[in-house]
């Protein structure tokens, strides 16, 4: 091979390759551009070019023993991005939750729009369950918003009142109680349903009773200290709505205040949105209530979710990368919408300083 | 372009694409009104039929509400089918929304993220335009689980195949909290278990003393604070397996034995060398004056000067070569010194001599024979003795003849932190363990000092009744009571004092002018929590809100809309003051046994409160 036929075989090559037939070649061969870096090679190699052909034609060989890798940028990136399989549920194999491939397109994110045919109601698994354990002990159920957690309230009301029992109900606002109220009167007669709230009284001595987990804690204080009241004693279930208060800063004191205090004869139904660590609260009542607590958990939604972007223009694009909203991977983001979003910042930014 | 879609244009698209009914999350009740007003304009109205509609559902919720009837956005709602929820309104206009929107007859909500899980109706889009939320006085960063609370209510069960979560950009929007939030794991959450003086006081009312402990025990907080000691036991134990090798030697407690002994050997005075140059150095320095020939390890030179920098251990020099350039070097480089000085007229800048005698060095170095006499330098080896104190001090110690010396002193770095570790631990595990209970005392001491406990931690009669109050600021509420602030008050003064008490939002307003009884008495009410702020955070006490509050009740005659026209607070912010202070109000009532005259004024204020919206409503 000439020195010509050789130098022109270099200049085929992609540039890390070079840098590679550099090392120990070319001092500071990492600063050289192709064109310098070849012309350096063969500068060091002028005595010996067969060397320098024998180790090119090595790295060649390697090359092309190396398994074919997709380049498309974004497999890599997946690659590369964290996995916490401890934290984040693994990314559900199926139709929708694929992460690799293209891009979703906008009408592939909008299908399936629209009403499902009535189906009669079959309360999920889940709901099944919670109202099994219920028999047995207390429960704590930690789901995603809108599954169905007033389902459940609502039956295990429903058995306890038919052992003639009486069954508190509590939410942490007003409003929520009120509506409530009015929910479960339709369900089980305006009779049967009470409510208790720091202005409003009605219907006192109803087996369901709704009220605030405030009007509860006095309840269970002023029990404590002799003045009993009756309906304490027929108490069978208490349903404390929104459990994740238990963290307000103002206000989560008198949730645990109502746990601890809480009859033992009576179940404990603890309802919450997803929560970070629903097993430490089971594992809790566990261990200060005298029947062990089940915990009922899951994160699928019964709805899927699915994230869109809406440009200020009108425009509307997926959000990420694939329909269904890819948990555990926030970085897989739509490009469409990842261009969008970066000129919105560019053309919002405050002139001459960067945001934030 | 806009900083963020119109919002007539974000229905537009959402109606287009069958994304409704939507519910839209804005920033403030203010973008809210704004976002409504906004419609004023647009050209898009409802089909009549879907009118009827909302109309029809209205007119079933005025049955039960009268007071929705003249809300000024019927109309508008009416006409386009998009509403604002948010928590400036009455509640019973909340739940006319609500109502409209679970019948299916609106396209959007506009509502406050503030209010996100007060918002008890799902739809098939949600759309968010921001990344933080308001808490208390400035914005924090929207939290994983509020961020899927908030996307949670798209979807319906039963009505939508799927939900949407639409992302709509406003300023000070950061995505990337968005998709954390949408793809996340929610946080854990952790106990605020707080001991209130109610708290304290209606525990001791049913358990002794003895058993408060084992009571707070119970708690979630103890819980956590236990898991957090468990972990520290666990450290503490693997700490214990490696202290095993640094167990006793001759001495049991060896660490300390060292860590004196150390010490009493550091405090020695400083020898006479400050900069700890050997003894040779300092012998030999003095003779390094500027003209003196030296032997340096490459050849001779003669010394211009001596100095000292910043950066070195060891005196300077500057040496002339032979080759006439200038060079430093450390005196501790000078190999030998020699019998031999030249004149040297100094100066103080380079080349630190004259030129005149420089010249002649340059000559002088060169002409010197090969060999040179040396100078003969005396070095004391001797060291200083100790001074009495130490050598006494350090006679008491075993160490410096110990066998084991070399290894204590090896060890005692390693031993010395994971011992130091431990303890760390040990405090830390009896702090965890222990603080509640003390939370808990440091309050029965209060309680002690105002005469609501006594000394063995009994109830007294006052602490009977006051346990009754089991609401904010209820020290302020007891101290007040027990001073007979309230003694022969009126209905309406008793309720404004309450209502400012009550009240824990400081957004400025204008408000009506406050009588001059109420005055007073908000002054007594102020000195005295001033007082008591060592125990109890003070209320903002504002004047404005009791005078609106006393409005109300004073003037039978006044009307809703009369009382929301004194003030700039919105109506649901006046409803919800007013429920607020008829919970205190129902407290000081539940007292009727032991101040009946002040029970008896709260209810005539209760009965008065109860007119117009806030009796039609829960």
């Amino acid at each position: 091979m000439t020195t010509d036929e050789l130098e022109q075989l270099l200049a085929q090559q992609p540039v890390s390759l070079l840098h590679r037939l550099a090392r120990g070649r070319v001092h500071r061969h990492f600063r050289a551009g192709k064109r310098r870096l070849i012309e350096l090679l063969l500068q060091h190699s002028s005595q010996n070019l067969a060397g320098l052909e024998s180790d090119l034609q090595t790295l060649l060989a390697e090359r092309q023993a190396l398994p074919q890798r997709p380049k498309t940028p974004a497999r890599r990136k997946e690659e590369l991005a964290p996995v916490h399989p401890k934290r984040h549920p693994p990314p559900t194999t199926g139709g929708e939750s694929e992460t690799s491939g293209p891009a979703v397109s906008l009408a592939n994110w909008l299908e399936g729009i629209g009403v499902p045919p009535p189906q009669p109601f079959v309360p999920d698994p889940w709901q099944v369950e919670a109202l099994a354990a219920l028999a047995e002990g207390d429960v704590v159920v930690s789901v995603p918003t809108g599954s169905g957690k007033t389902y459940v309230a609502v039956e295990a009301a429903r058995r306890a009142m038919e052992d003639n029992r009486t069954v508190i109900y509590t939410s942490p606002l007003k409003a929520l109680s009120n509506t409530k109220f009015t929910e479960f009167s339709r369900l089980f007669g305006t009779e049967k349903v009470g409510i208790l709230t720091g202005d409003r009284q009605e219907n006192g001595q109803a087996p369901l009773l709704i009220m605030t987990t405030e009007i509860l804690r006095n309840l269970l204080y002023d029990a404590a200290s002799g003045e009993i009241d009756v309906r304490l004693d027929t108490l069978g279930l208490v349903i404390l709505d929104e459990s994740q208060y238990l963290a307000d800063p103002e206000r989560g004191v008198v949730w645990e205040e109502t746990i601890i205090f809480c009859p033992s004869q009576a179940r404990l139904l603890l309802l919450s949105a997803s929560i970070g660590n629903p097993q430490d609260i089971a594992d809790w009542l566990s261990s200060i209530r005298t029947t062990t607590c089940r915990l009922i958990r899951h994160n699928k939604r019964t709805v899927p979710l699915r994230a869109g972007y809406l440009h200020p223009n009108g425009k509307l694009v997926p959000l990420f990368k694939t329909a269904a909203i890819p948990y555990g991977h926030p970085n897989q983001l739509h490009p469409e919408a990842k261009r969008l979003f970066m000129q919105y910042e560019e053309d919002t930014m405050p002139s001459g300083r960067p945001r934030r | 372009m806009p900083p963020s879609i119109h919002p007539v244009d974000l229905i537009d698209a959402l109606r287009q694409k069958h994304l409704t009914p939507a519910i839209v999350f804005l920033t403030s009740r203010r973008a809210c009104d704004e976002a409504m007003e906004s419609f004023d304009h647009a050209s898009v109205v409802l089909p009549p039929a879907r009118q009827e509609a909302i109309d029809a559902v209205l007119q079933q919720v005025i049955a039960q509400y009268p007071s929705v009837a003249d809300h000024p956005l019927i109309p508008t709602v009416r006409r386009i089918g998009v509403a604002a929820h948010h928590a400036g309104h009455l509640p019973s206009w909340k739940i006319a929304v609500e109502e409209l929107m679970r019948q299916g007859c609106l396209d959007a909500v506009f509502a406050t993220t503030t209010l996100a899980a007060g918002v008890d109706f799902p739809a098939r889009t949600v759309v968010i335009t921001q990344s933080s939320i308001r808490k208390a006085r400035d914005f924090t960063d929207l939290t994983i689980g509020e961020v899927q609370q908030i996307a949670g209510r798209a979807g319906r069960r039963g009505k939508d195949q799927v939900g949407f979560a639409v992302v709509a950009p406003s300023p000070y929007i950061d995505l990337s909290v968005l998709t954390k939030g949408l793809t996340g794991h929610p946080e854990p959450i952790d106990s605020q278990f707080t001991i209130t003086y109610p708290m304290v006081l209606n525990l001791l009312k049913a358990h002794p003393l003895e058993q408060i402990q084992s009571i707070l025990a119970k708690s979630f907080a103890q819980f956590q604070l236990n898991r957090r000691a468990e972990l520290l036991e666990r450290k503490l134990d693997a700490l214990h397996v490696q202290m095993e090798p640094f167990g006793p030697r001759i001495c049991t407690d060896w660490i300390t034995q060292w860590q004196t002994f150390d010490q009493a050997r550091r405090q020695r005075p400083q020898r006479h060398q400050p900069r700890h140059e050997s003894p040779e150095l300092t012998a030999r320095f003095h003779f390094m004056t500027p003209g003196r020939v030296v032997g340096l390890a490459r050849g001779r030179g003669v010394v211009l000067r001596q100095y000292r920098s910043k950066g070195q251990r060891h005196p300077m020099i500057s040496v002339l070569r032979p080759n006439g350039s200038v060079t430093e070097c450390p005196a501790a480089a000078v190999v030998e010194i020699f019998d031999r000085v030249f004149d040297c007229e100094e100066t103080a800048s380079f080349p630190w001599c004259s030129a005149a005698s420089f010249d002649e060095l340059c000559y002088q170095l060169t002409e010197l024979p090969p060999r040179l006499p040396v100078l003969p330098i005396l070095v004391s080896h001797e060291s200083a003795p100790l001074p009495d104190t130490v050598v006494q001090s350090l006679g008491d110690f075993p160490c410096p003849t110990c066998p084991s010396r070399p290894a204590c002193q090896k060890d005692f770095a390693t031993a010395h932190r994971l011992r130091q570790e431990q303890h760390r631990h040990v405090k830390s595990i009896q702090a965890l363990r222990a603080s509640l209970w003390h939370r808990f005392q440091e309050r029965v001491d209060v309680l002690q000092k105002f005469g609501y406990l006594t000394p063995s931690a009994q109830l007294t009669a006052e602490g009977e009744w006051a346990r009754l109050i089991r609401i904010d600021h209820s020290l302020l509420i007891t101290e007040l009571i027990r001073a007979e602030a309230f003694s022969g008050v009126e209905p309406a003064v008793l309720t404004g004092v309450l209502a400012s008490i009550a009240h824990d939002d400081d957004r400025p307003g204008a408000f009506p002018r406050i009588s001059p009884g109420l005055s007073s008495l908000l002054g007594q009410v102020r000195k005295l929590a001033e007082s008591l702020s060592p125990y109890e955070e003070p209320p903002l006490l504002r004047a404005d809100i009791a005078a609106i509050a006393e409005r109300w009740v004073a003037d039978p005659n006044l009307t809703w809309i009369g009382l929301c026209r004194m003030t700039t607070m919105a109506e649901g912010d006046l409803y919800r003051l007013l429920a607020r202070t008829l919970e205190f109000l129902s407290q000081i009532h539940a007292l009727h046994a032991t101040h009946p005259g002040l029970a008896d004024t709260a209810s005539r204020a209760i009965a008065l409160i109860r007119r117009g919206v806030l009796e039609e409503l829960p």
